[in-house]
């Protein structure tokens, strides 16, 4: 593992430096980004904004714990590369699997054939109907 | 230095790789957590996306200060655990003591909290899967409080392990075992807590405010 001066220097002076207001900072800013999610959640945002305005602030808190309560901000690449590769896993896990439950419809083979609509409920000439898509 | 070559192993050549080691390993072992729990978010985001009426007013039906003050709890022990950390470095092992011990005790407001909720839904018969009988109807939520179960009791066993690394650390660093020289025990214990808290933080909006 090569090892150079800065990395080196940069260790050493986290030993002697305090770190104590920067984690009272971090705490603030992670009591009042609960607070607002809180009182966020209590409007009902239409569609799926409610999710997404959670989700962010959640996403906000987590990087900042992530950042300066685990030191990934300044601790050397190894590290950091492999909680970002559990990220990546994250969203390839839960994107394709919602992905995958989001896009699905019956089976397009003729209707009235094994995996297609009963012959009955096909309109004329089209798509079968929206309701039964589920 | 003599503190630095007590505390290395004999494969190692200094101190300061045998941290980075143990570090590399630890974050190692806090991505696997985190897949762990990854796959119950897959799972509940599926369903929650399959049943999405039911799972807002299953959701709506839990309280929700609780899950917002358990979050202000946890984010609070994770601050006494920086503290912790940063007192060790700078010298002063017993304070870090203190600290964790604060932290300890936050995690057991924590659990006392969890333990309401879960006395309450044992009540009205929220229960996972058949057990189920409980106000909200329709498809999907039995399945709500199934992945409720699943979701919050994992993270309550991982509360539980964490304490009880918080305490041996902590003990250890009153009895005067680490220092401004070597301070890893200390600083994986932290880690491990601080994930704990991570994870919380996405499990309270998806379960509670969404």
């Amino acid at each position: 593992m090569a090892e150079t001066d800065s990395e080196s220097h940069f260790e050493e002076e986290r030993l002697h430096h305090s770190h104590a207001g920067r984690y009272v900072w971090v705490w603030a800013a992670l009591m009042i980004l609960t607070g607002l999610t809180y009182w966020l959640s209590r409007f009902h945002f239409p569609g799926g904004w409610a999710v997404t305005v959670a989700l962010v602030i959640a996403s906000a808190k987590g990087t900042l714990v992530a950042l300066f309560f685990m030191h990934l901000w300044d601790q050397r690449g190894a590290n950091r590369l492999v909680f970002v590769t559990s990220l990546v896993f994250v969203a390839l896990l839960v994107g394709l699997t919602i992905a995958d439950n989001a896009t699905r419809f019956p089976l397009a083979n003729p209707p009235g054939s094994l995996g297609g609509w009963p012959a009955s409920s096909m309109p004329q000439g089209g798509m079968p109907p929206a309701g039964e898509a589920r | 230095m003599p503190a630095s070559t007590t505390h290395v192993a004999h494969h190692f050549e200094s101190l300061e790789k045998q941290t980075h080691a143990a570090r590399l390993g630890m974050w190692l072992f806090l991505a696997t957590e985190v897949l762990l729990f990854t796959a119950l978010f897959a799972a509940y985001a599926v369903y929650r996306y399959l049943y999405s009426p039911t799972f807002a007013e299953a959701s709506r039906s839990l309280t929700t200060w609780i899950g917002a003050v358990n979050t202000l709890v946890l984010v609070t022990s994770s601050l006494t655990v920086a503290m912790g950390l940063n007192a060790v470095m700078q010298g002063k092992p017993r304070r870090t003591a203190v600290l964790f011990g604060v932290s300890v005790l936050l995690a057991l407001v924590f659990l006392g909290f969890k333990y309401v909720e879960y006395s309450h839904h044992f009540q009205t018969g929220e229960l996972p899967g058949k057990y189920y009988h409980g106000e909200v109807q329709g498809a999907g939520a039995s399945l709500f409080y199934t992945l409720y179960f699943l979701i919050t009791g994992l993270h309550g066993i991982h509360v539980v392990i964490g304490m009880c690394v918080l305490a041996v650390v902590g003990t250890l660093s009153w009895m005067g075992r680490f220092g401004a020289e070597y301070h890893t025990p200390v600083e994986l214990a932290g880690l491990y807590w601080h994930l704990v808290d991570l994870i919380w933080i996405f499990v309270f909006p998806l379960i509670y405010l969404i």
